[in-house]
């Protein structure tokens, strides 16, 4: 069962459309009872880092999403939810992440006249083979939709990268957790290969 | 690099896509949730759907024909018909719509779009402007290209701007329907005096009118209508074809 | 004048054609990469641990949706006699079958010993389909295309059979899967929706006619994609034959006549000396190829005549002899096309003029009539 973090800091209708199309079951979860059953968790998320971290820990749902990463069953976070996997984010002062994969999340910074957010479909760069990026081609694009990017503490969680004014991460990965800026659910063909990969995952590389 | 965009322009009318001339003469092109999963496997970038039913203004029509275009298409998706509240604008963007499209509010309360684009960001907010051209300047048309506006074609881009629209959808009401090519000179107006990224509608006959638009402007979408609705034309072959000219589009 | 490919002489009204800087087609470059890059050998060891995949696992091994054709006739010969697949063989009647045709299939399905399923649609409905298809794209055979690739997808999941084998694979012909991408194209709704279904679906379809004419929503099922879940769920692999081994069509047709006596057949406006066995399994084709004719201005004859180039089996020289000879005349079958469309020949003109594809500048003035096939008087009149 594919289980789908709601706590209203996000739109799921395309993000759960995509995984019923691709003949996965999910529910979505909003309380840690809720995440027995799982076997994989989805954390999609658009909006700013400390309205996020802030309604996890309003659902009290922050022990419950740690701990079922820590026991190895496959997470990808979308977005911001990729966004707070990270350690702490700048948006709006310093606020605390969920640790999970090592990193801090600050402004994108592009130069050269182009505008924030960054939107759009923009080219990924794969750096490193993943069971996730099985029959996905490296260098297609994704569709991106940002102001803020993830930077990795450790350089081998950073999987795939993105060029706008400047480099950034398309991708992170640590073990069984995994981070797309991109929205896979509105990157057509590509990226829902990448979520019918990441269903079929069992969180082992 | 941010890929340049082909939009096809879905107008809705009774549940069903309607092509126009001149904002004029509907005619029925299809289903509109089975059109857009057709443009989304033929590598269309985007959909914008459009509400120009006069009669009934009200948004639930959207709401329902998002939650089933949603169920199958997995892409970017922009609604806009008769949004005039930032509770309007909430549902759509609950129900899956990415951007909202704002017309006639955006001339009576430009307050709307600031309030929309705080909650959701500037980039979930496009402001379309329909225009005829008079001897000498632009006029700008709110209600579905009926009722003329005094402002000027440069003032109201820029106070969409100000008001944080992320993007302006520029339409040529002399050109709509007509396959004649873009009003390229009103594309350059535009994009030459705002930094949001623009979309260009209205003229498209065939690949040469896109063509000249993504090289003679710095335009960064193009909507079509007709185009691929009348003839055997579709994403895909325009995407070949603009490509052999070196315009960048998205690789799957 | 219009473009064409350096190399075959395709033209460039020509679907998905680009012309590299030395103005050779795509189509011709994605050939000489299946001949010199592809692992054939790697592909047919895929091909035949897919059929073990499956084997035995359902009422049948796997689906062959079957035209009759070289094409589908040589696919289903291969994999029963090469891998004693147990197919059930899906026909769908388009409305047009030639006689020779039909006594192909029934020598072909004793021969193998199969089990055949055939459907034939609703001749009213097709009909109207016809007619609208042709005003909306300048293709009339809509219902075929769609009826042809959906409706055994809904027979795989009605039987449970999620191994469907199609034939040819569409880069033999056209670059909206490219050889070069090296990958096995998925017979799939995407690709239905790039280009089999012409861009229109089976719920366009119903608002684009019910205005005139009596319809259940449910007559259109034969021609609408299933949902890709309930596809998902039987765990489908829909796959052509020619991505696992390198398609031949000249040797091909010559196994499918040594092994079950398959014949060609004469079609109008097409020589029958060079191609005997190319689209012989519709008594409209002479009208198709008319339509493209008219609104590409390049026809069936410089189609057969690229491929033959490009495998190194003609000239260009004979190639521009034989499309002059025979490209572009009125095909007999025209009059009972207007005849199942009730329109006139001027109406028929004006439609097809509307689809043109620029360049191209139809000639509707020097009409010149073409031969008849023999089993022209066996073909359906709507008048007796």
């Amino acid at each position: 069962m594919i289980g789908i973090l709601d706590v209203d800091i996000g739109n799921l209708r395309s993000l759960s459309n995509a995984v019923y199309s691709l003949g996965y079951d999910f529910r979505m979860v909003s309380e840690p009872s809720q995440f027995e059953a799982l076997s994989h968790l989805l954390i999609p998320g658009v909006g700013a880092y400390g309205t996020a971290m802030q309604r996890i820990e309003e659902r009290g749902v922050r022990a419950a999403i740690v701990e079922f990463a820590a026991t190895g069953a496959p997470v990808l976070g979308i977005c911001l939810g990729m966004q707070i996997l990270s350690s702490w984010g700048e948006e709006g002062g310093r606020c605390e992440g969920l640790g999970i994969v090592p990193g801090r999340v600050v402004p994108l910074d592009p130069g050269n006249g182009l505008t924030l957010p960054h939107v759009g479909w923009n080219t990924a760069r794969f750096s490193s083979v993943h069971p996730v990026l099985h029959q996905v081609k490296t260098e297609r694009d994704f569709y991106f939709v940002h102001s803020y990017h993830f930077v990795c503490e450790d350089a081998r969680h950073a999987i795939a990268t993105c060029d706008y004014g400047q480099s950034f991460n398309a991708i992170v990965a640590s073990r069984n957790v995994l981070g797309f800026q991109f929205h896979p659910e509105k990157s057509q063909t590509n990226g829902l290969k990448l979520l019918e990969n990441f269903c079929a995952w069992n969180g082992r590389c | 690099m941010l890929k340049k965009r082909i939009i096809p322009l879905q107008l809705l009318l009774n549940g069903r896509l309607v092509k126009t001339v001149r904002f004029g003469e509907y005619r029925d092109v299809g289903d509109p949730v089975q059109s857009s999963k057709v443009y989304s496997d033929q590598d269309a970038d985007e959909l914008v759907f459009l509400n120009i039913d006069r009669a009934q203004r009200s948004i639930d029509s959207l709401v329902v024909l998002l939650d089933r275009v949603a169920e199958a298409c997995f892409m970017p998706l922009a609604l806009g018909g008769g949004i005039r509240t930032v509770a309007d604008a909430e549902w759509l963007i609950r129900s899956g719509a990415d951007k909202v499209v704002i017309n006639s509010a955006a001339y009576r309360e430009p307050e709307l779009l600031s309030r929309i684009s705080a909650r959701f960001g500037r980039q979930a907010v496009i402001a379309s402007i329909d225009v005829r051209r008079s001897a000498e300047r632009y006029d700008l048309y709110s209600d579905c290209g009926r009722v003329l506006e005094s402002v000027s074609l440069e003032a109201h881009i820029a106070a969409v701007v100000a008001h944080g629209a992320g993007e302006i959808l520029i339409n040529s009401i002399d050109r709509d329907g007509t396959m004649q090519g873009y009003d390229i000179e009103l594309i350059r107006l535009v994009t030459e005096r705002v930094a949001v990224p623009v979309i260009a509608c209205g003229g498209a006959g065939n690949y040469d009118h896109m063509k000249d638009a993504f090289i003679l402007t710095k335009v960064s979408a193009l909507a079509c209508g007709s185009l691929f609705n009348f003839g055997d034309n579709n994403p895909i072959r325009a995407k070949a074809f603009l490509t052999n000219y070196q315009i960048p589009f998205k690789v799957i | 004048m219009l473009k064409r490919c350096a190399k075959c002489g395709l033209p460039e009204t020509y679907e998905t054609i680009e012309f590299d800087d030395r103005q050779v087609c795509n189509i011709c470059r994605q050939k000489d990469y299946k001949d010199s890059e592809i692992d054939w050998d790697a592909r047919k060891r895929l091909l035949g641990s897919l059929i073990e995949e499956y084997r035995g696992k359902h009422d049948y091994d796997c689906l062959i949706p079957f035209s009759g054709g070289k094409d589908s006739t040589y696919t289903l010969n291969y994999l029963v006699r090469e891998y004693r697949v147990k197919p059930l063989v899906i026909q769908f009647n388009h409305g047009f079958m030639r006689s020779n045709l039909n006594l192909n299939n029934e020598r072909t399905f004793k021969k193998l010993g199969v089990d055949v399923l055939s459907f034939t649609p609703n001749w009213k409905l097709v009909k109207r389909l016809m007619k609208e298809a042709l005003i909306r794209k300048g293709d009339f055979c809509w219902h075929c295309h769609t009826g042809i690739f959906a409706y055994p997808m809904h027979v795989a999941i009605k039987y449970n059979v999620p191994l469907i084998f199609w034939g040819e694979p569409s880069s033999e012909y056209t670059a909206y899967y490219d050889y070069r991408d090296n990958e096995i194209e998925q017979v799939d709704e995407t690709r239905f929706n790039r280009f089999v279904n012409l861009g229109i679906t089976a719920q366009d379809m119903e608002g684009m006619i019910k205005h005139d004419f009596e319809l259940d929503p449910r007559d259109l099922t034969p021609y609408t994609y299933p949902k890709i879940r309930d596809l998902k769920k039987i765990g489908f692999r829909s796959v052509c034959l020619g991505s696992y081994i390198p398609w031949d069509v000249r040797r091909n047709v010559d196994e499918i006549k040594r092994d079950l006596g398959w014949q060609g057949d004469r079609v109008e406006n097409m020589p029958f000396e060079y191609w005997p066995y190319e689209k012989i399994e519709c008594y409209m084709q002479g009208v198709r190829d008319y339509i493209k004719w008219l609104k590409r201005g390049y026809s069936r004859v410089t189609q057969m005549a690229a491929l033959d180039i490009r495998n190194e089996r003609m000239t260009r020289d004979k190639a521009d002899e034989l499309v002059n000879r025979y490209e572009g005349r009125r095909p007999p079958s025209l009059d009972l096309f207007l005849e199942y469309l009730e329109i006139d020949e001027k109406e028929f003109n004006r439609i097809v003029e509307q689809t043109v594809i620029p360049p191209h500048r139809p000639d509707f003035i020097r009409i010149v009539p073409g031969d008849k096939t023999d089993d022209f008087g066996q073909w359906f009149r709507e008048k007796a």
